[in-house]
């Protein structure tokens, strides 16, 4: 039954439309890696997203580098618009018609998202149980865990609780608010003292409904499906609202109103604390964007590293401009935590990695992210100054460096005075025909960062 | 610090025209198992100074039998690159010193990271 699902057997009608949310200068980046890693079609970028369909496995969509936070698309539509003088009524029923449209496409959407949640904690349970042995073979991990389901178990709810604390706080708040208000046209929230027991427990039997409702899926595959999997549904929307929208209507409006709505259009349940189901909702004034989240922490936090250095996604980029070929020697002569080399040495497996810093503390970080990472074999590290370093002319492939401009870093000399001497020390060991990769960051309004990257030949 | 590195590793104090290799004074070094990677081996060689290599495995009492010369077709050579695989990589120091072979001037290394920072008079 299994092996239906298994990423090998898929048919061409398992695409799934998907998109991503990508950090401002991303986008390109993530463009191409879906092209390339997942022979991904129909590919659509807007500003901090990008749309694409794609038949990999979900487990192989989890592995994009380049994306912040994974959802599988329910709708991309025109924008929505309507005047500051439309009447809340009128706004409600253009909004439900526009938003919601036909029962049809929640049903079938739900049901991928099911089918994706199940491979999803399929594969997650074939990686735990073989990390769980190898760390057995090492005779590494201070607690062995008898039962490797068990330890499973601990670690999504670990991942769980992770979620609960990092994300929903706000969205808690926000909810408790929007709670008050949708009451008295649902079914009455549930207790507040019910769902904190079923919280513990909650990633247990979600992951068996998951696999459940996966089965079932595979089962039914073809035929006309009963709706059982998908009634009694809970939901929580989380709306984003700006542009001229945003004048008549607000975020919380929308939510109350797709909220009623879908509970009239399918029997679902509103539920803002602990639902089955996130639908996130974007309006603008260049389009309207509707999405489940498929999984509970972004795709850029990676699970390989343990101190964070420049957001892993950045790195990966900067990686990826370097060109490194198989059998590259990789020089970054300010790796501070390493977070630039340890993504590329994940990407490219064979190629082999220095960094170099002047710091021990920072070196000690590395060379403990380097450990996590199991990467010591082409990761090395190195203690010198990056204006005169201790490696012949002409031996290295590529050099990529976050530099600090002394803008977020403050340092004791003057940067703009030893950048020309580090650029020069760059240009002598590195082969004429590579390319040195910087990042310049700046630090702009709303503590928004802008990465420009450029390249120097 | 691994021989890989160290065959990277130059000397650059002022005014030394030949450092390398630098010659390795140990007091502590560690053989990990490291998963044989062939393909990241034979990629390595061709970057390699064999002899450079030779002569730090040899210091370190952990040359066993590499050749003093590549042999050819290594490519294929499976139990050769394994060789190499166990020098390069699996062979750690862990304390001591590196040595400049024209000034002898010392870079300590510490818990595996060797310490290639001049004082402002020597860069």
């Amino acid at each position: 039954m299994f092996s239906n699902i298994m990423p090998e057997v898929r048919s061409e009608d398992s695409v799934v439309r998907y998109y991503c949310t990508a950090g401002n200068g991303m986008e390109p980046f993530l463009v191409d890696e879906v092209k390339r890693k997942l022979a991904a079609q129909d590919v659509y970028q807007i500003p901090g997203k990008v749309l694409f369909s794609s038949s990999a496995t979900i487990r192989r969509v989890c592995d994009l580098k380049a994306a912040e936070r994974l959802f599988l698309l329910l709708k991309q539509d025109s924008p929505v618009r309507l005047s500051t003088h439309t009447s809340p009524a009128k706004a409600a029923s253009v909004l439900q018609s526009r938003l919601l449209g036909d029962g049809c496409q929640w049903i079938s959407a739900v049901r991928t998202w099911s089918r994706l949640q199940g491979e999803l904690a399929a594969s997650r349970n074939a990686v735990t149980a073989s990390t769980t042995q190898r760390d057995r073979e090492k005779g590494r991990g201070c607690e062995k865990q008898s039962d490797e389901g068990l330890k499973c178990l601990q670690e999504s709810r670990k991942r769980r609780h992770e979620f609960t604390s990092e994300e929903s706080d706000e969205k808690r708040r926000r909810g408790r608010e929007e709670g008050a208000r949708l009451s008295p046209d649902l079914e009455k929230v549930d207790d507040v003292s019910e769902p904190k027991k079923v919280c513990a427990d909650y990633s247990k039997i979600e992951l068996e409904q998951n696999l459940e409702s996966c089965r079932k899926n595979t089962d039914d595959l073809g035929k006309d499906a009963p709706l059982g999997s998908v009634e009694n549904v809970s939901f929580r929307i989380n709306c984003k609202c700006s542009g001229k929208l945003h004048r008549c209507v607000s975020a919380q409006e929308v939510s109350r109103v797709m909220g009623i709505g879908l509970s009239r259009l399918l029997g679902w349940k509103a539920d803002l604390k602990n639902p089955k189901l996130e639908i996130n909702v974007y309006l603008n004034d260049d389009y309207c964007l509707l999405g489940i989240p498929l999984t509970r922490l972004p795709l850029a936090n990676r699970s390989y590293l343990k101190t964070p250095g420049l957001r892993s996604t950045v790195a990966w980029a900067m990686a990826s401009l370097a060109l490194i070929e198989p059998g590259s020697c990789v020089v970054d002569p300010m790796c501070g935590v390493g977070t630039i080399l340890i993504e590329a040495a994940k990407e490219h497996k064979a190629a082999c990695f220095l960094g170099v810093d002047i710091d021990d503390g920072q070196l000690q970080k590395a060379d403990e992210n380097v450990v996590f990472a199991e990467l010591q074999s082409r990761v090395h590290l190195l203690k010198a100054s990056s204006t005169a370093l201790p490696l012949p002319s002409a031996s290295v492939d590529a050099v990529v460096c976050d530099l600090p401009f002394g803008r977020k870093f403050s340092t004791r000399i003057n940067m703009a005075e030893n950048l020309p001497v580090i650029l020069s020390e760059m240009e002598r060991f590195v082969f004429f025909v590579s390319k040195t990769i910087l990042v310049n960051r700046k630090k702009k309004k709303r503590k928004k960062k802008v990465f420009s990257l450029f390249y120097i030949l | 610090m691994k021989l890989l590195t160290h065959n990277m590793l130059t000397s650059h104090v002022k005014g030394v025209t030949k450092g390398y290799p630098l010659l390795i004074k140990a007091t502590e070094v560690k053989v990990n198992e490291v998963d044989f990677n062939p393909k990241f081996v034979c990629r390595m060689i061709p970057k390699l100074e064999w002899s450079a290599l030779v002569q730090a495995a040899d210091q370190l009492g952990h040359r066993e039998d590499l050749p003093g010369e590549l042999v050819p077709d290594y490519e294929k050579n499976e139990d050769f690159l394994k060789k190499v695989h166990r020098v390069l990589l699996e062979v750690e120091v862990i304390e001591g010193c590196l040595q400049c072979p024209e000034s002898g001037r010392e870079f300590p290394i510490s818990r595996g990271i060797p310490n290639m920072l001049l004082n402002e008079d020597e860069a």
